[in-house]
């Protein structure tokens, strides 16, 4: 009698045990800091900028898209720096790929869609170029990546003023018709809808009757997908596992089996590939490429990803973290503009903001790897 | 040469330029022992075990294992042979889970063609059997290795080597950086493996550590190997006067009485 | 520790309540930088223009040259519903699609200082400013007629349609050989490749005179070349005001940005008001400061206002 009660007693721990740590592992997930920052920068703008319009559907859109834009980046990034790298290049990358597109579909004819395809080759190209430069020569990716943002810059501006005698290369926004890729990255979805809420008097109409907010722009789309894939790759392959194991320590990683110098430079080809995703959506919404456009925003990734629960030394991170990252960041640079403060103060409030969800991330990283 | 020896390390010598860090060293292993390698700091202890896990080409000398002669390229081919190495620095990434660690690199799959996931499910279930089985309970095995007592850690890098087909085990002083509790852990760890039919080369410089556990020990002394005895040929004195250069240590207490007596005299 | 998360939590929100967002009348989205002193003599323009209306305004601009963050700024103006939106205009193709939206939308739109060819295929209801080319076309005119033969034309904002027609307009204007001279926006760099251009021209016009205009005069003294090689530039800065009164520069194009911060604020009050609104182009340029004229100019530059 009395073991049967025993055994009933333990089992009913046992089940305590399990639930609390279903909580305890949830609140130890790195994507908490950006979440909670996410969740505080939306009550933050609630309350100052409530009735200015922000979160109409036109003002919610507008946030998003630039959210969206600086998310596509930021999981390259994150999925990047957590296996053990940086790539400083992604914003000169930006401008090339935007050239890539707009010189051959303007000046040398070509369709729409080979000029993309075109692009997308380069960044191949050049990410295999950054990563065999970081592999082989062992030297730190933050001097290699530097190196190549400067030739990078320099290419696009000495190419685009060679062949076309300015800076700006205009006129896309016809080509974008009737072409069977440019679709993809151009259009916005849902259109329907939105038609529909305009009727019902939900949203704000023009004046001819159609609602301002057209859809939702394809970057939503494209950043909400590529999240959702980097984060089935890092949780759910073996690659993913790989990628861990060369950010958290190469030469172990090495010594055990994991094919470390591959994974690298096929990440470094992750980053290229979402520049020029993130200059496919640029150049066919402005209709033009400039050689300046990309300017810096390597940087942002890399706050959105650190923002988004990353560690910079590797081996830690997420990709849905740097997804929220990405948001805070659009959120708030939009935001501000909605607000009496003067705008300088951006950089401020941006800064704040980072530090704040770096510290955070710093405190349940250390749980996570000091409690039981 | 006995069927029950799995390798065997002959003159192995190896040069650095100028530097000669070992010369003439030989060393067997059988199934189900465990060899001791000893020597202070400096001995060439670290080169020696480079050179058998595959890091070194040896200058001079030949590597046989279960009777083959071979050569080692790469630490790959060691591996692929059945030689383990555990480094000091274990190869674990202590912010990835304890499953995500063990299978690193070998990672379990499932499903087929380009959708092929880790099986997570199984290497949990694997992981927490075979922790279990060296007495360590891992409530999670999703939790990071960083919550693991370095003890336990070393422990998990033991029995990885061990499930993926470990013949000979090199340890790289597993018990250094332990305090005594979490040591005597890892070398009831290594009784038990070598019990199973790993051969087994400790290499350490505590000889408090080794002595129970060994039954037999390597000395080196400055690159050169000093012989190689069986435990109820040697006493732990003798074996630490061996390793510590027991006449220098003489030598040292004689010239303090000197010292002492004059001081005194000069009084 | 209580306590200090208290205050902080305090602190907070007043200074959330301190900024919380009032309807505005007018938003202005300018491309103009806060480095370039040319600005903040629009931004005055506009802020006088408000309160001399009594209605409220916002003057908002990106972090740098970036027409992507601008057509965004003119989305997020147009979703605040303020009753006309006042913005510069210096690259149609990339910002059409946003202001076509704000008008759609049912917002009146007011472009200044750019995009005098632009502005009406877009449905932009006036633009107030100087017409570029015209205007450059008047300082190669006045150049010629000083005897000039060789030029250089020195552009620091490449990318801006407008200056890339005021260099063509003097080129017209001119009649000679003119050669267009790129450069970035650092003041450090512009002397130095003007610097390095002496040796074949007898005439400089710079587009922007805080910027350019006093680095090329920097660069012109530090070869003895003042007097040589003729000087003159668009829009005006304080030292090359007083330059001009010293006879070391010919003249200075002013386009008044003062009138193209202040007369868009007025013309949307009496468009709120009365409905009224100009057709067409309002001319603020160009205006010749010369020697003749420099001192009064040096007088209310000071004060901002020119």
């Amino acid at each position: 009698m009395s073991t049967k009660s025993q055994s009933i007693d333990r089992k009913s721990q046992d089940e305590r045990l399990r639930r609390v740590s279903k909580l305890k592992k949830l609140l130890n997930r790195p994507e908490l800091g950006a979440l909670g920052g996410s969740i505080l920068v939306f009550i933050f703008f609630g309350i100052i900028a409530g009735d200015s319009g922000m979160f109409s559907a036109y003002g919610t859109l507008n946030f998003l898209e630039v959210s969206s834009n600086l998310g596509i980046i930021a999981i390259g990034a994150a999925m990047l720096m957590i296996g053990g790298e940086f790539d400083l290049s992604v914003g000169s990358m930006i401008g090339f790929a935007g050239i890539c597109i707009a010189i051959p579909a303007i000046y040398w004819g070509w369709p729409l869609w080979s000029s993309i395809l075109f692009a997308f080759s380069m960044a191949v190209l050049i990410g295999y170029a950054n990563g065999i430069l970081v592999v082989r020569t062992g030297l730190p990716s933050f001097i290699v990546t530097l190196a190549m943002l400067f030739i990078l810059r320099g290419a696009t501006l000495a190419l685009t003023r060679l062949i076309t005698g300015r800076t700006q290369v205009p006129g896309l926004r016809v080509l974008i018709e009737n072409d069977p890729i440019a679709w993809i990255f151009s259009a916005d979805v849902f259109s329907g809808l939105f038609v529909w809420l305009g009727s019902l008097g939900l949203i704000a109409l023009r004046q001819d009757g159609t609602p301002l907010a057209t859809g939702i722009p394809t970057s939503v789309i494209w950043w909400i997908g590529l999240t959702i894939f980097a984060t089935w790759i890092l949780m759910k392959t073996r690659y993913g596992n790989w990628i861990f194991a060369s950010g958290g320590d190469k030469l172990g990683a090495r010594n055990v089996g994991v094919p470390v110098a591959r994974v690298k430079i096929s990440l470094f080809i992750g980053t290229a590939v979402c520049a020029t995703i993130y200059a496919c959506v640029q150049v066919l919404d402005a209709g033009s490429a400039d050689t300046m456009r990309g300017f810096l925003k390597e940087l942002e990734a890399i706050v959105a990803a650190v923002v988004g629960g990353c560690l910079l030394t590797g081996g830690y991170g997420s990709a849905i973290g740097a997804a929220f990252g990405a948001l805070i960041f659009g959120t708030v640079s939009m935001g501000i503009y909605y607000t009496d403060v003067d705008t300088d103060w951006f950089k401020v409030f941006l800064g704040a903001m980072m530090l704040i969800a770096v510290i955070f991330n710093n405190f349940v990283r250390r749980r996570v790897t000091e409690n039981k | 040469m006995s069927t029950d020896t799995i390798v065997e390390f002959n003159n192995i010598s190896k040069f650095f330029g100028s530097v000669i860090a070992l010369k003439d060293v030989t060393m067997h292993v059988k199934k189900g022992e465990i060899m001791c390698l000893l020597g202070d700091n400096g001995a060439g202890k670290s080169t020696l075990i480079k050179t058998l896990s595959g890091v070194h080409k040896p200058n001079e000398g030949e590597i046989i294992v279960e009777g083959k002669k071979t050569t080692f390229d790469s630490p790959r081919d060691a591996l692929d042979l059945g030689i383990a190495t555990v480094y000091q620095d274990l190869a674990l990434v202590s912010l990835m889970s304890v499953t995500r660690n063990f299978f690193m690199g070998r990672e379990p799959m499932k499903g087929f063609g380009l959708f092929k996931v880790f099986d997570i499910e199984k290497a949990n279930a694997v992981a927490a059997e075979r922790m279990g089985q060296i007495g360590i309970d891992v409530r999670d095995p999703s939790q990071a290795v960083g919550t693991m007592s370095g003890g336990e850690r070393q422990c998990l890098a033991i029995s990885r080597a061990i499930y993926f087909g470990a013949k000979v085990l090199i340890l790289d002083e597993p018990t250094s950086a332990l305090g005594v509790h979490q040591a005597s852990v890892v070398l009831k760890y290594i009784v038990k493996a070598a019990s199973e039919g790993l051969g087994v080369i400790l290499i350490t410089h505590n000889v408090h550590h080794a002595y129970p556990v060994g039954d037999r020990f390597t000395i080196l002394n400055r690159g050169k190997s000093m012989g190689t005895y069986s435990k109820k040929d040697l006493s732990r004195e003798k074996l630490l006067s061996m390793m510590a250069g027991g006449e220098e240590l003489n030598k040292l207490e004689v010239e303090l009485k000197e010292m002492d007596r004059i001081s005194k005299s000069n009084n | 520790m209580r306590k200090i998360y208290l205050s902080i939590l305090a602190i907070v929100s007043w200074a959330m309540m301190s900024v919380a967002a009032v309807a505005i009348d007018v938003i202005v989205v300018s491309h103009g930088q806060a480095n370039d002193p040319f600005w903040s003599v629009a931004k005055n323009g506009v802020d006088s223009a408000c309160k001399d209306m009594k209605i409220s305004c916002k003057y908002t601009a990106p972090g740098t040259f970036d027409m992507v963050e601008m057509a965004k700024l003119i989305d997020n103006a147009v979703s605040q519903k303020p009753k006309g939106i006042v913005i510069t205009l210096p690259d149609a193709a990339a910002l059409g699609k946003s202001v076509k939206a704000a008008i759609a939308a049912g917002i009146p739109v007011i472009s200044m200082n750019s995009g005098s060819d632009d502005f009406a295929s877009l449905g932009i209801s006036a633009h107030v400013g100087q017409t570029e080319f015209e205007a450059g076309v008047g300082g190669g005119q006045k150049m010629k007629a000083a005897g000039g033969k060789k030029a250089l034309c020195v552009n620091h904002e490449v990318g801006n349609v407008a200056l890339d027609r005021r260099c063509a307009g003097f080129k017209k204007g001119f009649g000679g050989p003119v050669e267009i001279l790129g450069t970035s926006n650092d003041v450090t760099e512009i002397e130095k490749a003007v610097a390095a251009k002496l040796g074949g021209v007898d005439t400089i016009l710079t587009l922007g005179a805080g910027l350019s205009g006093e680095a090329a005069l920097k660069a012109l003294e530090a070869a003895g070349k003042v007097g040589k090689i003729r000087l003159g530039t668009f829009d005006m800065s304080p030292d090359m005001l007083k330059a001009a009164a010293a006879g070391k520069v010919e003249f200075l194009i002013d386009q008044q940005q003062y009138l193209q911060g202040y007369l868009p604020i007025a013309i949307f009050a009496q468009y709120i008001r009365w409905g009224t609104m100009p057709a067409g182009v309002v001319m603020t340029g160009p205006g010749f400061v010369t020697p003749d004229n420099a001192s009064k100019v040096i007088k209310w530059a000071a004060q901002g206002y020119r």
